[in-house]
């Protein structure tokens, strides 16, 4: 390979090969750039919710448009249920005051001590009446489930709640208690001072993300009582059997509406919905840096085929005193194959450095993460590949310049 | 000589097509995509009232417990509580007072053909209206006695007017909604405010999307216990029931001000301060931390409106224009440079290297505008492509006469920045040696 | 050494048909030098091209050191022309980016010889055409005169059994042109065969013999001339003027 009269050459004339490795590492950088967004966006919107086998779950919320008295809406709650767990496809049912990713609904501070003087972090406050471990397909890892003796009811207008037992989460736990290896059996409270109300915690759950699912371990913290209530509608987390979601959704609407005497509003989402419109803006944003990305390779392809063409052009004197002198096609064409290489890794090179410190910029500015080398590394063998490629179009045609152009063209 | 140099650079354009389509394709390209983000990123963080938003004042007091208290720190909740927003209201001060919280409810329109309806809304005050500048299609909206007075009257948005009414004006009509009987007073026009920012906090839609589709007084909702829709703050001891939270501490109302002049902000932060020392007295606000006024633009920048993506597609976007703008580069200087016999013949002629600069930097000039027009219409696209992901950017993805200019101006600067380079080098051209080798 | 019987070449373009060349003999010996006259238009470049393997041709048969050209393929053509032959040009066609060391080089790296061999030819190359003491220099920083030296020395690095000129003079003034002419000489007593392709008839009198061509092809009408001119140029050198 003669790599040092192609570099010598390439030095003596500058311009054309440095706009073609400009053009190379501004792509590197931003590529590599861009993609790491997109994948922390997407690791973002694959977070566990905690719910096992989501697309098997949905939700039902019903809002009487002229409230009943509390007891009625108890009575009616029941029978609710009564009616969803009798209809074929349903596998179990829980009442919930709200879910994860729905982006509404309680939040509570919390801490392990009355005493602090910051709370411990904020957790989304869950109620249910039912069992939410065995509905959303909670993983409990500690401690026990609710049973029926502990439910209490709750009329939340009137009274505040006695309740005195709480599920919460692991991450939750390892903020309240980080030396301890087990938490069940102590207290927690929610809010601090005076007025904190206390409970102690009887099982811990893996996962169950709060309503926002804010990004980080702010999305994690939530917390469970045996609460039955309803404020001012009722609400239900219901799993079906695999492949019928949409078939039991409608039914249990129209068994929900047909369950009563009075008009309601009633909103049906499946947690597949939660999550896309929880996620939406994201996979706008990484979309639009894949079609960036995108763009940018068939520019920079464009940009060295261009490049390319016009500078074999200007040399084809040279290329046919080459062929004159004894070369054959396939040593032009593997002349500007490799004077491509050069050039293609300059850019890469000075790619790189620019891609580590575009990221730094935007670390600076943004809540980005630093750039872990793989994406400037695999960014750059993209690049050199593309760049062979874009260039054999181009060389071919070189290589077919006759040698006869030596004594023949101007 | 600049149009004959214009019509020069017109013809050149189309003598190889190939080449000149690859470089406005290019251009076209980068523009699109750097004024596309640049536009998004506009709107999101544009001024919503320019003639009135240094006088628009929110105010942020901190009615908060002592305990886990750091002196000096923002208050834990962006929003009033039921008694402040009630005495800002009675206070005077400013010549307008307006407090906002959202309401969801159910609408019966009395058609078998719609059933129920569930509707997104805000109960505020009269002087919303005026405040904000609102627009009516129809009718007005309601009194301040009628404020006073709980009316039953609703101001509905166009399109539930229509949706409900059909094509005619509504008011003095009746509908049943929130289990009562209302008389629509008023319609609104267009009144789409993007962020929106009378209420930013809010629960349906954030501060992006989402309509408000009914407007009532801000003491009918209290007195039909309608609870707030979006978010509410409590700390400590809150008596179960409505009137529980309107006695507490918790906050959920927003509040504006409207002052005649910027000026006097100053005269409404000693009211503020003199209120809450009043309220210390009656040992309320034990933390006596700072007061705070924002006026419209503050008010955005505190709760963030402009969310991080805005910021980081433009970083990309123009990385991505850089890119088109050096590829540029390279094609004008391929198209410069096969015309050195052209160049040696013009400067035999008489052209001074002057104006021989000035002819190739105004054929770059074409190019650009070219890619401007091209790019334009990649713009639009990509805009319209972005409307249709969420609502959030369907509001934003609009450009405005200015974002409109600034893509011409934009594509026009890159294509005569990326012509210098090949421009200088297409007038080192010595007219000797190109004329002999001919 | 090369030998060309009936040859001809047709150039179609369109709906044009030229004849470049045809019914073309041409014999030339091992140590020869032989130049090659015409108006132009009459074929002489193309006829280069030819003898150099840079061109196909239509008809007629090509033996070149005893290997018949006819039906090599392309890469057959670059090894022997690589191999057997060197290139002398007008216009010098030095590569402008490469220095001397690297231009001389250009051939023999197509050779496949190995680093060391490279070296030691392209020095003695440079040597033989005296600018070793410039080898790192760039062609724009010599004069006309000592770019086509570089050129022959080029042309002789791999060793060839024929060197093809194509008005090797043609750009140069008088005096680099006779030191060029002498170099050529030089070589040829050396025992390199020389084909000179020239417009000068001066020039074509130093050679030992003159094959001229009038529509592509050879011309015995002029074959007497060359006695006259001969004449002349001794005549002249006898004067002392320079030829």
């Amino acid at each position: 390979m003669e790599f040092r009269p192609i570099l010598s050459a390439l030095l003596r004339n500058k311009f054309a090969p440095l706009l073609v490795a400009m053009q190379v590492a501004i792509s590197l950088a931003v590529m590599a750039n861009a993609l790491h967004i997109v994948s922390l966006r997407y690791a973002a919107a694959t977070r566990p919710s905690g719910i096992a086998d989501e697309q098997n779950v949905f939700t039902i919320r019903v809002q009487p448009l002229k409230p009943p008295s509390f007891a009625e809406l108890m009575a009616q709650q029941q029978r609710d249920k009564d009616v969803l767990r009798a209809l074929p496809g349903v596998i179990s049912v829980a009442s919930a005051n709200q879910f994860p990713m729905s982006q509404s609904g309680w939040n509570s501070s919390v801490a392990a001590s009355r005493n602090q003087t910051q709370p411990t972090g904020t957790a989304g406050r869950y109620n249910t009446a039912d069992s939410l471990v065995k509905t959303m397909g909670l993983q409990l890892v500690e401690g026990r489930d609710f049973t029926p003796a502990d439910v209490e009811e709750v009329d939340f207008d009137a009274a505040d709640s006695k309740n005195d037992k709480v599920i919460i989460t692991k991450a939750l736990a390892e903020a309240l208690y980080p030396d301890a290896s087990s938490v069940v059996g102590r207290p927690m409270f929610f809010g601090i001072d005076a007025d904190a109300q206390e409970t102690h915690i009887i099982g811990v759950v893996q996962g169950l993300q709060t309503p926002g699912a804010a990004n980080g371990i702010k999305g994690e913290y939530s917390t469970i009582e045996p609460i039955r209530s309803a404020s001012p509608s009722g609400a239900y987390v219901v799993r079906a059997e695999p492949g019928q979601l949409e078939r039991v959704t409608r039914d249990a609407e129209a068994a929900l509406r047909k369950a009563r005497s009075y008009p309601v509003l009633m909103k049906s989402n499946s947690f597949e919905e939660y999550r896309a419109i929880r996620y939406r803006d994201d996979r706008t944003l990484a979309w639009m840096l894949v079609a960036v990305s995108a763009l940018l390779l068939l520019i920079t392809a464009s940009g060295i085929v261009g490049m390319t063409s016009l500078w074999i052009s200007q040399r084809r004197k040279q290329i046919g005193v080459r062929r004159a002198l004894g070369a054959r096609r396939i040593d032009i064409l593997r002349y500007f194959v490799t004077e491509n290489l050069v050039i293609t890794s300059g850019g890469v090179v000075a790619g790189m450095v620019l891609a580590m410190a575009l990221n730094q910029i935007l670390v600076s500015q943004l809540e980005l993460t630093r750039l872990p080398l793989g994406y400037p590394a695999g960014g750059g063998i993209l690049l050199w590949f593309l760049g062979v490629l874009a260039v054999l179009g181009p060389a071919r045609r070189a290589s077919r310049i006759t040698p006869a152009t030596a004594t023949r063209a101007a | 000589m600049f149009q004959y140099y214009f019509m020069l650079g017109l013809r050149s354009l189309r003598r190889n097509p190939v080449l000149t389509g690859l470089m406005v394709l290019t251009l076209a390209v980068g523009v699109a995509a750097a004024i596309s983000t640049l536009t998004i990123l506009h709107m999101m963080s544009g001024n919503p009232i320019p003639e009135k938003s240094n006088r628009l004042l929110v105010p942020l007091i901190d009615n908060g417990p002592l305990s886990r208290y750091t002196p000096g720190e923002m208050p834990e909740d962006n929003q009033l509580s039921y008694r402040d927003a009630v005495n800002f209201l009675q206070s005077g001060q400013g010549v307008r007072r307006t407090a906002v919280f959202g309401i969801v409810g159910g609408i019966e329109p009395g058609r078998s053909d719609l059933g129920t309806l569930q509707v997104d809304g805000l109960a505020t005050t009269s002087d919303y209206f005026p405040m904000f500048q609102v627009p009516f299609l129809h009718g007005n909206a309601w009194a301040a006695e009628q404020d006073k007075a709980t009316a039953n009257v609703v101001v509905l948005s166009r399109r539930m007017s229509e949706k409900v009414f059909g094509k005619e004006n509504p008011v003095g009509r009746h509908v049943r909604m929130l289990n009562e009987d209302f008389e629509v007073i008023g319609v609104l026009g267009e009144w789409n405010p993007v962020p929106r920012y009378t209420h930013l906090i809010n629960g349906n839609g954030g501060t992006m999307g989402g309509k408000d589709d009914i407007f009532i007084p801000f003491q009918t909702a209290i007195r039909l216990h309608l609870n707030n829709s979006g978010s509410m703050t409590c700390n400590g001891d809150v008596t179960p029931g409505y009137q529980g939270i309107l006695d507490s501490e918790c906050t959920w109302i927003q509040f504006w001000f409207e002052m005649k002049s910027a000026a006097d902000r100053v005269r409404l932060q000693d009211y503020l301060d003199g209120y809450t020392r009043e309220q210390h007295r009656f040992s309320r606000f034990v933390r006596q931390n700072v007061n705070r006024l924002f006026d419209v633009m503050q008010w955005m920048d505190h709760l963030h409106v402009v969310s991080e993506d805005g910021p980081i597609s433009t970083w990309l976007a123009f990385g991505f224009l850089l890119l088109c703008l050096v590829n540029t580069v390279g094609l004008l200087l391929a198209k410069f440079s096969v015309r050195a016999g052209e160049v040696g013949v013009r400067r035999a002629l008489g052209a001074s290297r002057a104006e021989v600069f000035k002819q190739f930097l105004i054929e770059a000039a074409v190019v650009g505008l070219a890619g401007g027009i091209l790019g334009l219409a990649f713009s639009s696209a990509a805009l319209w492509l972005l409307g249709r992901q969420s609502e959030r950017y369907a509001a934003l993805a609009h450009m405005d006469w200015s974002m409109l200019a600034a893509t011409f101006v934009l594509a026009i600067a890159a294509s005569v920045l990326a012509g210098l380079l090949p421009t200088w080098r297409a007038c080192q051209v010595t007219p000797a040696m190109q004329l002999k080798s001919q | 050494m090369l030998h060309m019987k009936n040859l001809s070449k047709v150039y179609r373009t369109h709906m044009i048909e030229t004849h470049a060349l045809r019914g073309f003999d041409i014999h030339v010996k091992e140590g020869e030098f032989v130049t090659v006259t015409g108006p132009s238009g009459s074929g002489k470049t193309t006829f280069l091209n030819i003898a150099g393997l840079l061109e196909e041709f239509n008809g007629g048969e090509y033996l070149l050191d005893g290997v018949n050209v006819h039906g090599l393929d392309d890469n057959a053509r670059s090894k022997l022309r690589n191999e057997k032959l060197g290139f002398i040009f007008q216009g010098f066609n030095l590569i402008p980016d490469l220095n001397l060391f690297d231009n001389v080089d250009v051939p023999l790296r197509y050779r496949g010889f190995p680093a060391a061999e490279r070296k030691r030819r392209i020095e003695q190359a440079l040597t033989q055409v005296g600018l070793a003491s410039r080898m790192r220099h760039y062609p724009a920083e010599l004069s006309g005169g000592q770019q086509q030296r570089v050129a022959i020395a080029r042309a002789l690095a791999g060793s060839p059994r024929l060197l093809l000129a194509d008005e090797p003079t043609g750009n140069l003034d008088t005096h680099m042109a006779r030191g060029v002419m002498e170099l050529l000489e030089e070589i040829n007593a050396a025992g390199t065969t020389i084909l000179m392709v020239t417009h000068d008839p001066e020039l074509a009198t130093r050679a030992q013999r003159n094959v001229h061509i009038i529509d592509g092809q050879v011309s015995d009408l002029v074959r007497k001339m060359p006695t006259l001119f001969a004449h002349d140029a001794n005549a002249a050198a006898a004067a002392g003027n320079p030829a």
